[in-house]
């Protein structure tokens, strides 16, 4: 006999639909799957046997062919199992109802025949969904995941046998099938976070992140050892805007397919931020490899990727972010197949302005020499230097204003006014791919930064005296937008501009002497 | 003997001792090349090392190329009998036998004065030394410096910048500049100033190049300012140099704290310098004729009031902000306009000055 079940698969982060067709014969007994699998599907032959067995259905010793459609795609992972077991079920008679025919089966198997979490569930939902699928059998574990998904009838079981049953229609009580959770339940108020409050002085330092945050600027950190640059990033996570429920779907869609999503919780509700440590391998970064996964700059899409100690990180790994940063996505090109994942991320970086941090401190010594310096900064090449739009120097602070009672702001009130700037651009982007100011083109650059006599004036005063490098223009200009939209303003004035240029402190002279 | 064989000579002395350079050339003007190597070599006492510098620098079969790709590159070669050879250099001591020299060669007669100092200035040390250039250059003084880091290179960038005349003396040859990120400002001075060199443009610096060269920038200038310096710098041998030729020393004091004041405080107390407050005070003691002051100009109230905390020395921004009450961004903008204005000077560590 002969049967076919729908499964999916996973390519990158978008799931396709697989047919599972699984043909019984007489003759020696044997099993064999086709259909390009890795390890992992092929081991499936032992599991479905054992679990077949264990739910107390027949195992009938018969030549099987199960063959993965289409055949010439590679197929990972152990979600086939149940849709395998499903087939050979099927095709041996012990399901006699057809209406498993109209069901996507997504689940791992457990010898005792009960079903087991899977991972990339979401983002095979929404590939399913869009192809016109809305019947959906999956393990119960990843029940929380799925019920975000509008517009599918989705069931849930944590058995082989319960899911036979409920095909063949067995069930006293037949499941019905999930409700559908809504985002905003999800994002409950967010506590525990470091808060802007508790950093004392450092002015200039929240200034610069909060225009970063405003409009999706890069923000390169520069200062000593123990100034404060770590926790202004993870109060930076603080002031970003929420995400958006599509926003938080994409970040979810990567999470689940690396498996590092929490089931409980099922959606990822706030901007992710990712500290991956200077070790950290380039591929680990990128992602790929030979289970291809996302990588860290693929876990902060949408949200922030910190690096700590920036010229620590290795030359190659630091010249991989080049494309994400231009791009929003990250190719993965290896011998067997080549994946896109998205990777739109804001990078804040940290570094000490000198191998031993102290370059330019007010109270203490710099022990190094002018070549040390030169050789530290230029750890960072010039086209990621020019893909940072804020350079900012945080110094230490002094003690009395450690103690000092005065009230700083907190970051709710700062998350406030990045939150109107961001409608702004919204506002101003709607309709195009653009969501935030640092991510304009450079003909939107030209269309929505246009400057007044008075600021051209000012520009070319800054580029002449201030020795500017030219490639500081288009960054000086979007970050001023980002300055006027902060005060709400139409056009970009010349305090804004000057501000923004005061932000430019590696492309000045002054560092290297 | 032939002017050739005299250039390899001059070529493979170069890192000799004077006092066995001038043997050398001595023993030249009776005796044929092969046999004054052979002789002078013995005679002259060379030691082990002086040996090997000498044989390692005399390479007959490179000096045709050389010769033709010093033409090539118009660097000149001054000896102490051609008559470019500067006057400021021919009565010393220890003048350099052999000068090669790529640029202006009409600098080497006027007003210079010698601009030294740290490596690695504070700063403080960047401030006074921009300021003081700056003045110096524009009233007409040809800046001497040694092409080094710190204020040397300030020293000439600031020259260039106000459209100055500068000479650097490299411890090096042409084609070696150290340190190298400096390469392309000797390139702009050999364009617009003098860059000069005792050695082959092929010769690499050696640790002793460097202190060595400071003669030639002690003899070439009228008076020496030192900046900032601390005890161990490099100064201490221009300084030296510049006590032993007569010229006229000045040093700009600074903090008694500071490490990198040492020496100029020390010069000032025991009078072996001039205690300079201004540029003007080197201008008049010269009788140059000092530039007009500059316009006042218009500024808003609030950088009035940046200015005014500014005029108690350099303050961080953070300290500004708390201390003018101004917000943030206002500060930040007028900080940039006042820069632009040239004003106020940007410092690393967000740090602001008056200039």
């Amino acid at each position: 006999m002969l049967s076919k079940v729908l499964s999916f698969g996973l390519s990158g982060i978008e799931g396709f639909a697989t047919q599972i067709e699984t043909d019984i014969v007489g003759g020696l007994p044997h099993f064999e799957i086709v259909g390009l699998g890795d390890t992992s599907v092929k081991e499936a032959k032992e599991r479905v046997k054992s679990a077949i067995r264990n739910s107390g259905f027949e195992y009938p010793a018969k030549h099987y062919t199960i063959n993965l459609a289409p055949a010439d795609v590679k197929k990972e992972g152990p979600h086939f199992d149940l849709g395998i077991a499903v087939g050979i079920l099927a095709a041996s008679e012990q399901i006699v109802k057809k209406s498993y025919k109209e069901f996507i089966f997504l689940g791992e198997l457990s010898l005792d025949g009960s079903v087991k979490k899977v991972k990339g569930v979401l983002p095979m939902l929404i590939s399913a969904r869009s192809l016109g699928f809305n019947k959906i059998v999956l393990p119960k574990e990843n029940v929380e995941e799925a019920r975000f998904i509008t517009g599918l009838d989705i069931f849930a079981f944590d058995s082989l046998r319960a899911v036979v049953e409920f095909l063949n229609e067995e069930l006293v009580e037949m499941p019905l099938p999930l409700e559908t959770r809504s985002f905003e339940e999800v994002c409950v108020k967010r506590e525990n976070k470091l808060d802007f409050e508790n950093v004392k002085g450092q002015a200039v330092a929240k200034r610069a992140l909060e225009i970063a945050a405003a409009g999706g600027h890069n923000v390169l950190m520069i200062g000593p050892p123990g100034s404060g640059k770590s926790m202004l990033a993870k109060c930076f996570s603080g002031i970003l805007p929420d995400l958006t429920f599509e926003e938080a779907l994409e970040v979810t869609k990567i999470h689940s397919v690396a498996g590092v999503l929490d089931l409980k919780k099922g959606i990822i509700s706030e901007r992710p931020f990712r500290t991956p440590h200077h070790t950290a391998t380039t591929i680990s970064l990128t992602g790929g490899g030979a289970h291809s996964k996302p990588g860290e700059i693929s876990l902060a899409h949408n949200g922030v990727l910190y690096l700590d100690e920036f010229p620590e990180y290795s030359r190659q790994l630091i010249e991989t972010l080049r494309q994400p940063l231009e791009d929003g996505v990250i190719t993965v090109a290896r011998a067997n197949q080549t994946i896109t994942y998205p990777s739109c991320f804001t990078l804040v970086a940290s570094m000490n302005p000198c191998p031993c941090g102290n370059y330019g401190s007010k109270d203490r010594e710099c022990k190094c020499s002018p070549v040390q310096i030169h050789k530290y900064l230029g750890k960072i090449s010039g086209p990621i230097m020019d893909r940072i739009d804020i350079q900012v120097e945080v110094d230490n602070i002094a003690y009395s204003d450690l103690h000092t009672d005065k009230k700083e702001e907190c970051s709710s009130s700062i998350k406030m006014r990045v939150d109107k700037a961001r409608a702004v651009q919204l506002d101003r982007f709607s309709g195009s791919k653009t969501f935030s100011n640092s991510k304009m083109s450079v003909a939107q650059t030209k269309k929505y930064c246009t400057l007044s006599k008075e600021c051209q004036l000012l520009m070319e005063q800054a580029f002449t005296n201030l020795k500017l490098s030219a490639r500081a223009h288009d960054r000086i200009l979007r970050v001023a937008r980002t300055i006027a939209d902060l005060e709400d303003e139409k056009d970009i004035l010349p305090q804004h501009l000057a501000e923004a240029i005061s932000y430019r402190g590696l492309d000045r002279k002054y560092w290297s002497v | 003997m032939t002017d050739k064989e005299k250039f390899i000579v001059y070529m493979s002395i170069c890192e000799l001792p004077n006092k066995k350079q001038e043997l050398f050339l001595e023993a030249l003007e009776d005796f044929s090349l092969q046999s004054v190597i052979k002789s002078k070599i013995i005679e002259t006492n060379l030691t082990r090392e002086e040996y090997h510098r000498f044989i390692s620098n005399y390479d007959i079969r490179t000096f045709e190329t050389a010769l033709s790709n010093m033409e090539k590159a118009c660097i000149e070669i001054l000896t102490v009998e051609s008559e470019k050879y500067p006057q400021k250099l021919f009565n010393l001591p220890d003048r350099p036998l052999v000068l090669y020299a790529k640029g202006d060669l009409s600098l080497l007669n006027e007003k210079a004065i010698a601009v030294v100092g740290t490596r690695s200035p504070s700063n403080y040390g960047k401030v006074v030394t921009e300021k003081f250039v700056g003045s110096l250059a524009t009233a007409g003084f040809v800046i001497v410096s040694g092409l080094c880091y710190g204020v040397d290179e300030i020293a000439h960038k600031k020259t260039l910048e106000v459209g100055g005349k500068t000479i650097a003396v490299v411890g090096s040859g042409f084609n070696n500049i150290y340190p190298s990120i400096n390469t392309n400002l000797s390139k702009e001075i050999a364009e617009k100033g003098l860059l000069l060199s005792e050695y082959p443009p092929s010769f690499v610096a050696k640790r002793y190049t460097f202190p060595r060269r400071n003669r030639i920038v002690a003899g070439l200038s009228d008076g020496v300012l030192i900046t900032e310096a601390g005890k161990k710098s490099g100064t201490v041998h221009t300084k030296e140099y510049a006590l032993e030729y007569g010229k006229d020393i000045f040093a700009v004091p600074g903090g008694i704290f500071s490490d990198k004041s040492e020496l100029t405080n020390e010069l000032i107390k025991t009078a072996q310098a001039e205690c300079t407050l201004s540029a003007d005070e080197i201008i008049d003691f010269y009788g140059m004729k000092r530039l007009a002051n500059k316009k006042t100009v218009e500024v808003s109230f609030d950088e009035q009031t940046i200015l005014s905390i500014l005029s108690d020395g350099e303050k961080d921004v953070d300290f500004l902000a708390e201390k003018s009450n101004i917000p943030i961004n206002i500060l930040n903008s007028c900080l940039t306009t006042l820069e632009i204005r040239g004003l106020i000077r940007r410092l690393p560590a967000k740090t602001y000055s008056l200039i």
